[in-house]
C-alpha cells in the first residue's frame, strides 16, 4: 500500500522553447479529492496529458500506484486504473451511450474473436453483464434511460455525465476530470459537488480535477494545487489557497489585488 | 500549442538505422559511378530533368495538403490532362510538329494555355467537390479525391483514346556534347523552364499578399477568417497555382516523352506524392528537393550500373514512400507533429 | 415521448422485430439458394450465371473491406494485396505449376514436387494438388499473415497516410509477383504468363458418397455458386457478431475518436491489426475461390482498380453496414461484368450509336465515389445506426430552428 496514489516529481514538459510544465512536484493521497487550478494556459491539461501517457516529459518521474507511467502506452495506463474526461467532450458520437460506456470496459472483458463469432455461453454472459453494468453506471451519473441514445444526440450536460460514466467503466483508481462543470448552469454545478463526493465515497475512486469555477473548487476539493505559467505557485487546503497572495495575483493581476484592497 | 516531440529511445535507434541506410546508399552510388562514369552521368541528367517534373507536380500536392490537409489523389491525373490538352493545342489546333523557332514560341503559348486550363479545372474540382466536404469526416474528401482521379482519367480517355497516343516534339532532338557525356537538349529545356517557375512560386508564396494569406490560412483557417481573409478564395487560388504547375509539367512531359496516355497520371502522381512526403508534406522547398531526389533515384535505378533496373521502378519508389511515411512522416527535414488534445 | 423514442431504437430486444429480422434473413437465403435454378447458365443476356457467381465473390470481398473501412474506419486502398495472396495460394497448391516450370536453360534451377491430397486432379499429373478445402484455409491464413505484416508498420499512421501506404503496397506486390519468375534462379510466380490451370473444387473422399456431386466440374457454376454462397453467409454472420461484440465496439470507437479510444483502454495497434487480419481473410478466401472459377491466375488481374471497385461496393451499400456491403458488392459487380455491356448494347440498338460504354466503366466508379460522398455519405442502405443518427439530426435541427429565442 502506498500512501500516495500518484507521485509526480520534477515533471518538466517542453514544446520547443516553450516550457509548458516546469519542474512540478505533485502528489495525490489515496482516496482524496484534489484540484488543479490556474489561469488559462498554465499547463493544467498538459499535465493531465503527461499523467495519461500522451506526452513524455523531458525529465521528471511519475509514479502511479507504485509504478512508473513514463513511456507506458496510454491504453495500458488506462487499464491500470487511470481514467479521464476531456475538456472538449470526446465521446464516440455515433455510438450509443451504453456502447460508449462498454468501450471503456474493453480491458476488463475477455472475449476474443472466435468466442465472439461462435457466441460461447461465457461470451454471452460477459456481454449481458457488461450491458447491465453500463446501465448501472448511467444511472449512477444521473442519466438513467439514455442507454440506446446516440452520444452525439444527448444534451450537452448529459454528454458530460456520459463521459464520467465512461471513465468510471474503466474501474479506475484515479479519475481525472478536465473542467467537468464547463457549460453547466449554477444549479448543476452545485449538484456536481455532491456527485464527486459520491464517486469517491461509494466507488472508492480518488479524484483529480481541473476546474475554473472557484465555488466548485472550494466546495469539493480537500487539497488544491495552483499552476501559473507551468510552475507550481501554491499548494494547500482551500483555506490556504483562498488567502494566498500569489494566487490572488495570478488570478486578478497585480492591479486587481490593489483595487481589491 | 499542444504539440510535442516524443523523445522515446526508439527514435535514436531509428536515426542510427537511417544513418546506416544513408551510408549504404552513398557507397552504392559511388560503386555505380566508378563502374561506368559516363553512363552514370548521362543517367543523372535524365534524372535531374525527371526530378524537375516531379518537383512541379509535388508542389501541387504539398500546397493543397498544407492548406486543407487533403491528399489530392486527382492531382496526378490533372497533370495527365495537362499533357493531353497541351498536345491537342499544339499539334491538332496549331499544327506544330517540327522543331523551329516559331514552334518554340507556340510551345511557350501552349504551356501558358495548359497551365490556365489546368488551373481552371483544379479550381472547378475544388469548388464542386472538396469545398462541400471541408468539415466532413476526413475519409470523405479522401474518397472523393480518389473518385475525381478516376473521372479525370476517363476524361483523358475521351480526349486521348484508351491507347497511348504518340506525339511529336517541337524541341530539337540534338544533344550537347560535354566531353564524353551527351546531354539531350530537351532535358536542358525542362530544367530551364522549371527553375524559373519554381522561383516564381516561391516569390508568390513568400512575398505577395496572396501568399501571406495562403500561409495564414494554412496555419489556422478560423483565425484567418476572423482576420478578414477570404479563405474560400485563398484555397481556390492554391488549387489554381497547383493546377498551373501540373499543367506546365504536363506539357514538359509531352515534349520529353513524345507520348500522351490517359494513365500517365496515376503512377507519376504517386511518385510525385512520394516526393512531397520525402520533403515533408506542406514544405514547398522540401517538395522540390524531394522531387529532384526521386527523379535521380529513379533514373539511377532504371539506367545506372548495379541498380535493379526498370522492372523494379515502382517497387523502389513506393518502398521509399512506405519507409519514409513509417519512419519519418515529417519528411527528411520535418518534424512529426502530434495531435492536439 | 422520450421513452417511446428509446423503445423504437431497441430492435434487438424487441421479440417481434427479432422474428421479422430472422424471417427476412431466411427469405433472402431462400431466394439466394433458388436463383441459379431460374436463370440461364449461358454467358449472355442480362444475368448470366457466371456473373452471379462473381457477384457473390465480390460480396465477400466487400464484406472483408467493410470490416477495415466501415467498422474500424481505416481507408485501405490496397485491398488487392489480399486478393492476390489468396489467388496465388490456390495457384501454387492446386496446379501443376511446381512441376511444369520449364527451365529456360539447363542451368536454371526448378522445383519439382508431386503431392496429391484429396484433390480432383488425376494422380498422374505432377505438381502440388491439395483439396480445395485445405487450400481455402491456407489462403485465409496466408492473407491474414499478409494483413498483419502490411498492417504492423503502417497502422501507426494517420488515416490519409495509411491510405497511401496501402496503395503503395497494392502497387508493389503485383510488380514483385510479375518479376517473381526469377528469384535467385527460381521461378515462383511464372511472371506475366500466369499460373494455370487451377484444379477444380472437389469434396475429397466425400466425392464417393452418394448424393454428393462427384466433382465440382469447372463449367458447373451452379455448384460453385453454392460454395461461395456458403462463404458469404459465414462471413456475414461473423461480421455481425463481431460488430456487436467487444472487438466491434473497439473498432467503432477507434473510427470515432482514436485518441479517446486509447485513453479508454483500447489497445490501438492490436485492435486495428485484428480488423486488418479479419478483413484480409475474406480477401484471401475470395481470391482462392476466384482462382478456381477462372482457372488461371495472372498477375495482370491484380490492379488498383480492383481495390477501388470493392471500395465502391462498400460505399454504395453504406460504410459499416453488412447487408449494404453484400448488396453493394452484387450491384457493382453485375454492373461491371454484365450490366454496362448489356445496357450499352441496348442503348446502341435503340439509338443506332456505337458507344462502347465498357471503356468508361471507371468514369462510373469515379462518379459513384464522388456523388455518394457529396450527397449520400451514409450509403444507399445505411447502417441502422446512421439512419437513426440522421433522423435525430433532423429533429435537433428542427428544434433549433423553431426555438430561435434560446
Amino acid at each position: 500500500m502506498t500512501e500516495n496514489l500518484l507521485d509526480a516529481r520534477a515533471v518538466r514538459v517542453q514544446f520547443g522553447g516553450l516550457v509548458a510544465v516546469n519542474d512540478v512536484d505533485f502528489n495525490i493521497p489515496t482516496g482524496s479529492i484534489v484540484a488543479l487550478i490556474g489561469p488559462n494556459g498554465a499547463g493544467k491539461t498538459t499535465f493531465f496529458n503527461v499523467l495519461t501517457g500522451l506526452y513524455t516529459p523531458s525529465h521528471g518521474q511519475v509514479d502511479f500506484d507504485g509504478k512508473s507511467v513514463l513511456g507506458v502506452a496510454p491504453h495500458k495506463i488506462a487499464a491500470s486504473g487511470m481514467a479521464r474526461t476531456f475538456q472538449n467532450i470526446r465521446l464516440f458520437g455515433a455510438m450509443t451511450a451504453s456502447e460508449n460506456v462498454m468501450v471503456a470496459m474493453h480491458p476488463h472483458l475477455k472475449s476474443g474473436v472466435l468466442s465472439t463469432i461462435v457466441r460461447t455461453p461465457k461470451q454471452r454472459r460477459e456481454e449481458r453483464d457488461a450491458r447491465l453494468m453500463a446501465k448501472e453506471l448511467l444511472e449512477f451519473v444521473g442519466i438513467a434511460g439514455v442507454d440506446d441514445e446516440f452520444a452525439k444526440n444527448l444534451p450537452y450536460g448529459d454528454q458530460r455525465r456520459l463521459e464520467v460514466a465512461r471513465a468510471l467503466a474503466l474501474r479506475p483508481k484515479l479519475l481525472l476530470l478536465d473542467e467537468p462543470t464547463a457549460g453547466m448552469n449554477p444549479q448543476e454545478s452545485a449538484t456536481f459537488t455532491q456527485f464527486v463526493h459520491r464517486v469517491r465515497d461509494q466507488r472508492g475512486v480518488t479524484v483529480l480535477l481541473i476546474e475554473h469555477d472557484m465555488k466548485v473548487v472550494m466546495g469539493v476539493s480537500e487539497r488544491i494545487t495552483v499552476l501559473e505559467y507551468g510552475s507550481k505557485i501554491a499548494e494547500g487546503t482551500p483555506q490556504d489557497i483562498r488567502s494566498d497572495q500569489r494566487v490572488i495575483e495570478a488570478y486578478l493581476g497585480k492591479s486587481g489585488t490593489e483595487a481589491a484592497k | 500549442m499542444a504539440t510535442a516531440e516524443r523523445t522515446a529511445p526508439r527514435f535514436k535507434v531509428e536515426s542510427l538505422l537511417g544513418m546506416a541506410v544513408l551510408t549504404a546508399a552513398v557507397a552504392w552510388i559511388i560503386w555505380s559511378f566508378s563502374s561506368g562514369p559516363v553512363i552514370f552521368t548521362q543517367v543523372l541528367t535524365i534524372g535531374l530533368s525527371n526530378g524537375a517534373l516531379y518537383a512541379l507536380i509535388a508542389l501541387g500536392y504539398t500546397m493543397v495538403y498544407g492548406i486543407i490537409e487533403l491528399i489530392n489523389f486527382a492531382h496526378g491525373d490533372l497533370f495527365m490532362l495537362g499533357s493531353v490538352i497541351g498536345a491537342i493545342f499544339l499539334e491538332e489546333w496549331l499544327g506544330q510538329t517540327k522543331s523551329s523557332p516559331k514552334a518554340w514560341l507556340i510551345l511557350a503559348l501552349t504551356m501558358l494555355f495548359a497551365m490556365a486550363a489546368c488551373a481552371l479545372i483544379n479550381m472547378f474540382i475544388e469548388k464542386v467537390a472538396y469545398r462541400r466536404l471541408r468539415n466532413a469526416p476526413k475519409l470523405a474528401p479522401l474518397i472523393t479525391a480518389v473518385g475525381v482521379s478516376f473521372i479525370l482519367q476517363n476524361v483523358g480517355i475521351l480526349m486521348n483514346g484508351s491507347a497511348p497516343h504518340s506525339r511529336t516534339s517541337v524541341l530539337p532532338s540534338s544533344s550537347l556534347e560535354l566531353g564524353p557525356i551527351e546531354v539531350r537538349v530537351k532535358y536542358i529545356v525542362v530544367v530551364a523552364v522549371t527553375v524559373p517557375l519554381l522561383l516564381l512560386m516561391t516569390w508568390i508564396v513568400q512575398k505577395t499578399r496572396v501568399g501571406k494569406a495562403m500561409r495564414a490560412t494554412a496555419q489556422d483557417r478560423d483565425a484567418s477568417l476572423l482576420m478578414g481573409i477570404n479563405v474560400d478564395r485563398i484555397i481556390s487560388f492554391t488549387f489554381a497555382l497547383g493546377g498551373a504547375l501540373a499543367g506546365a509539367a504536363g506539357v514538359l512531359f509531352l515534349e520529353v516523352n513524345q507520348q500522351t496516355r490517359y494513365d500517365a497520371g496515376f503512377r507519376l502522381g504517386l511518385i510525385a506524392f512520394t516526393a512531397a512526403v520525402l520533403g515533408g508534406v506542406g514544405n514547398l522547398v522540401g517538395a522540390v528537393v524531394g522531387g529532384v531526389l526521386l527523379g535521380v533515384i529513379q533514373a539511377l535505378n532504371d539506367g545506372a550500373p548495379h541498380f535493379f533496373g526498370q522492372q523494379w521502378t515502382q517497387t523502389v519508389m513506393f518502398s521509399i514512400l512506405i519507409i519514409m511515411v513509417i519512419f519519418r512522416p515529417g519528411g527528411i527535414f520535418g518534424k512529426h507533429q502530434q495531435e492536439k488534445v | 415521448m422520450f421513452t417511446s423514442l428509446v423503445e423504437r431504437m431497441q430492435p434487438t430486444t424487441d421479440n417481434g422485430r427479432t422474428f421479422a429480422r430472422y424471417s427476412g434473413i431466411l427469405a433472402v437465403l431462400v431466394v439466394a439458394w433458388l436463383i441459379p435454378n431460374y436463370i440461364a447458365t449461358s454467358t449472355e443476356g442480362p444475368l448470366p450465371l457466371f456473373t452471379v457467381v462473381l457477384c457473390a465473390v465480390y460480396a465477400l470481398f466487400a464484406l472483408g473491406l467493410n470490416i477495415v473501412v466501415g467498422f474500424a474506419g481505416l481507408l485501405d486502398l490496397g485491398y488487392v494485396a489480399f486478393f492476390l495472396f489468396g489467388a496465388y495460394t490456390s495457384a501454387w497448391l492446386m496446379s501443376d505449376f511446381f512441376y511444369q516450370v520449364n527451365p529456360r536453360d539447363p542451368s536454371d534451377k526448378q522445383f519439382s514436387f508431386s503431392v496429391h491430397f484429396l484433390s480432383t486432379a488425376s494422380s498422374k499429373i505432377a505438381g502440388i494438388h491439395l483439396s480445395f478445402w485445405i487450400v481455402i484455409i491456407a489462403a485465409a491464413a496466408i492473407a491474414a499473415v499478409a494483413g498483419l505484416v502490411i498492417g504492423a508498420p503502417t497502422l501507426r499512421l494517420k488515416s490519409d497516410y495509411l491510405a497511401l501506404v496501402t496503395l503503395g503496397f497494392g502497387e508493389i506486390l503485383p510488380e514483385v509477383f510479375r518479376n517473381g519468375d526469377n528469384v535467385a534462379g527460381y521461378n515462383l510466380t511464372n511472371g506475366t504468363k500466369g499460373i494455370g490451370p487451377v484444379d477444380r473444387i472437389g469434396m475429397g473422399f466425400l466425392d464417393k458418397l452418394p448424393g454428393i456431386p462427384s466433382t465440382i466440374v469447372s463449367s458447373d457454376y451452379k455448384t460453385k455458386y453454392y460454395v461461395i454462397l456458403l462463404f458469404c453467409a459465414l462471413f456475414m454472420y461473423a461480421s455481425i457478431k463481431l460488430r456487436d461484440g467487444r472487438l466491434g465496439r473497439a473498432w467503432m470507437a477507434i473510427r470515432e475518436d482514436e485518441l479517446a479510444a486509447s485513453l479508454m483502454g483500447v489497445p490501438l495497434m492490436r485492435t486495428k491489426l485484428w480488423s486488418y487480419a479479419v478483413g484480409a481473410i475474406a480477401g484471401g478466401v475470395g481470391g482462392a475461390f476466384y482462382a478456381t472459377i477462372v482457372g488461371t491466375v495472372n498477375v495482370d488481374n491484380f490492379t488498383f482498380s480492383f481495390s477501388i471497385i470493392v471500395l465502391c461496393a462498400v460505399i454504395l451499400g453504406g460504410m459499416g453496414n453488412v447487408w449494404g456491403a453484400v448488396l453493394g458488392g452484387v450491384a457493382i459487380t453485375w454492373f461491371n461484368y454484365t450490366g454496362l455491356v448489356y445496357i450499352g448494347a441496348q442503348v446502341n440498338k435503340g439509338l443506332g450509336t456505337h458507344i462502347n460504354l465498357k471503356n468508361y466503366e471507371f468514369m462510373f466508379f469515379g462518379f459513384v465515389l464522388v456523388l455518394m460522398m457529396l450527397f449520400r455519405p451514409e450509403g444507399f442502405i445505411p447502417a441502422a445506426r446512421s439512419k437513426q443518427l440522421k433522423k435525430a439530426d433532423k429533429q435537433v435541427q428542427s428544434i433549433e430552428t423553431a426555438g430561435v429565442e434560446s
